[in-house]
């Protein structure tokens, strides 16, 4: 079952498109890493299938559902808002009050087992709470709630270094206990690589490279080597991003096999590596079409 | 969610429940006192016929500052609650981005607006009726011998509890509208103070179709002449209508019922009372030649009286409480309006 899947899926606020056109596929039963730079409407799919947005065209589609506002299918997703939005005036016993409340599959342990791993006094208000410290109430109360899906923007964008470790702790934790499929945006790679294990890059609303974190790995490298044209590659080597400096060429390829030619020095991509190539190409294809689209107005 | 609900508008309902619990102690204190200033100054001054007026003034100047106070909070509570009840309901949730935390729980956008509208507005028209009942109640006896008790219309009764759930809903929408509290706050003061001048205005003198009376003009409240910056003479007549009415327009007529003009007053002056004196005035200044013991005066004014009558549009007495109901419906119409509006953003624009 896929977890999140989007045909053609688009969003408008006044003229102006936050998402356009976006297709793209989501597993269950992942963690899955959505990057791209800001403003690449990661908020806004995330938005759309939690269900807080109604998409402008296109289909969404959530566990399999319509995501939105009926409450079965409130219920499966659960949603952490970017810089993890609680009630200030509230204590914290309060939140879980609210979580308990509101919600029919509450789990009233976690929550308190949670809280108490966290240090946290039942009895301080949430505005006194520290970044992380309210970013960790907010997951508590998304997880508890026992949702199918676990939807997380930008969680960990607005902590320090030692919150953001501890946070990602958490989720790994949730991870390797409950069943959950996770979804989860950052434009840090470097957050994500520790947690996730599927992998969705999204530039200017458009996919630009999607899969499982170790095929993706697997199936790209860079070579190394003399100056040489990038077009008399063999086929089924992909040239993503090349670089020419006097006398020496650097392809990041992807390829469906071993790389065979002893003229290259091949070396493994890190993730980031590997992100921040499609990152570039998408953003020079960008660029080509506007300027095309200059040329064409021209 | 009308738990949660609850919870959220405990602290804010608390405090006022407070502040109109020591109202309330105070206005019993008072209202006690004055009561009984009542039974002792006034009560058997009007039993035995006698003139009033002395003992009236002593009782209606009684404690002029609480009068005022009490006047003013009752007219001030409905916008007070819309601006600091009705304005942040949903707009500190936008503003501050906790809708979002409370719309991802399993609970529809529906309910949850239902529920907090709901439980603020009940605790809204509960704390503006206990005011308006604390105030009517401590101004009965001075509403007792005041004219009319259409005077105070908006202040007493029913009405305030349809001023405040209005005032509420206008809150509300102006906070779903504008998504920010300040600003929304300022919007919804400025809807009700528009709202309230407007049915004051064009909506209640029409409520049920007013009664017209024709009376004498030797039984009018006043009867005068007037000469603006020393120039020609001109009747001025105060109608009363029937004891306890509220007069909406007076004006003179003649035989055939048709309003008379300044200029043919003047006419009939220069013509019928040419005894009267001028008043030789600075320019822009007013006039005014009372009921002297005046042979001249009482002439005219019979003069006057066989040409001319006072034709009144008045309310009864008797639709003081109809007109408090029907005014209140229409405030509760508008609260309901207002709500539909804010459910249908809610609900549809939010989400596109």
């Amino acid at each position: 079952m896929t977890a999140v899947q989007a045909t053609g899926l688009g969003k408008r606020y006044g003229r102006r498109w936050a998402l356009s056109d976006c297709t793209l596929s989501i597993p269950s039963g992942r963690v899955v890493g959505l990057v791209g730079p800001n403003g690449a409407g990661k908020t806004t799919l995330l938005h759309l299938a939690s269900g807080l947005i109604e998409p402008t065209s296109g289909q969404i589609d959530v566990l399999g559902d319509q995501p939105g506002s009926a409450p079965d299918a409130l219920a499966r997703v659960g949603f952490l808002a970017q810089e993890s939005p609680v009630y200030a005036r509230l204590t914290v016993a309060q939140h879980l009050q609210m979580g308990r409340w509101l919600n029919p599959a509450w789990d009233d342990g976690f929550a308190a087992r949670r809280l108490d791993e966290l240090d946290l006094d039942p009895r301080r208000r949430a505005g006194t709470l520290s970044g992380g410290q309210r970013a960790q109430l907010a997951l508590t109360l998304a997880v508890a709630k026992r949702p199918e899906l676990l939807l997380l923007d930008e969680p960990v964008a607005s902590l320090d270094p030692l919150a953001r470790r501890d946070f990602l702790s958490t989720l790994m934790e949730v991870v390797a206990t409950r069943e959950v499929s996770i979804v989860l945006s950052s434009h840090l790679i470097a957050d994500l690589e520790r947690v996730c294990d599927y992998l969705v890059v999204l530039v200017a609303g458009r996919v630009a490279l999607v899969g499982d974190v170790e095929e993706l790995l697997a199936a790209h490298c860079r070579l190394s080597g003399p100056r040489r044209d990038a077009a008399d590659l063999p086929a089924g080597q992909i040239v993503i991003e090349a670089s020419h400096v006097d006398r020496q060429s650097t392809l990041i390829v992807r390829t469906d096999g071993p790389v065979l030619d002893p003229a290259w020095s091949v070396t493994p991509l890190t993730l980031e590596d590997l992100v921040l190539a499609y990152l570039r190409r998408a953003r020079d294809d960008g660029a080509e079409r506007s300027s095309d689209a200059l040329a064409v107005s021209r | 969610m009308t738990r949660f609900a609850w919870l959220q508008a405990r602290s804010q309902t608390l405090i006022v429940a407070g502040l109109l619990a020591i109202l309330a102690v105070l206005a019993a204190v008072t209202g006690v006192q004055l009561a009984h200033l009542y039974s002792s100054l006034v009560a058997p001054c009007r039993a035995s016929g006698a003139d009033c007026g002395f003992a009236m003034d002593r009782f209606i100047s009684h404690d002029s500052f609480l009068q005022g106070s009490l006047q003013l909070l009752q007219r001030l509570a409905p916008a007070i609650i819309g601006a600091f009840w009705g304005a942040p309901l949903v707009a500190r949730e936008l503003e501050t981005g906790t809708s979002r935390l409370v719309w991802t729980q399993t609970v529809t956008r529906r309910r949850w607006l239902l529920s907090k509208v709901a439980v603020v507005g009940l605790a809204s028209a509960v704390a503006a009726g206990v005011l308006s009942l604390t105030v009517t109640w401590w101004f009965r006896s001075l509403d007792q011998i005041s004219g009319t008790q259409f005077g105070d219309f908006d202040a007493r009764g029913v009405v305030p509890i349809g001023y405040t759930l209005a005032a509420f809903a206008f809150g509300v929408l102006a906070g779903v509208l504008i998504r920010r509290t300040v600003p929304a706050m300022a919007a919804s003061i400025a809807a009700f103070v528009f709202a309230r001048i407007a049915v004051q205005q064009w909506v209640r003198p029409h409520l049920l179709p007013p009664r017209h009376l024709t009376s004498s003009l030797l039984k009018a409240d006043g009867f005068g002449f007037i000469s603006q910056g020393g120039g020609p003479l001109d009747l001025v007549v105060k109608g009363s209508g029937p004891p306890g009415s509220w007069v909406l327009s007076s004006q003179l007529v003649d035989h055939a019922g048709h309003a008379t003009t300044t200029a043919q007053r003047m006419a009939f002056l220069h013509k019928y009372c040419p005894f009267l004196p001028t008043p030789t005035a600075r320019p822009k200044d007013r006039v005014h030649i009372g009921p002297a013991d005046d042979q001249n005066f009482r002439t005219c004014q019979q003069a006057a009286s066989r040409a001319y009558h006072v034709a009144l549009t008045y309310q009864p007495k008797a639709r003081y409480w109809p007109f408090q109901w029907l005014e209140a419906g229409v405030f509760v119409l508008l609260a309901a309006a207002a709500l539909a509006g804010c459910y249908w953003v809610v609900t549809r624009r939010l989400a596109s």
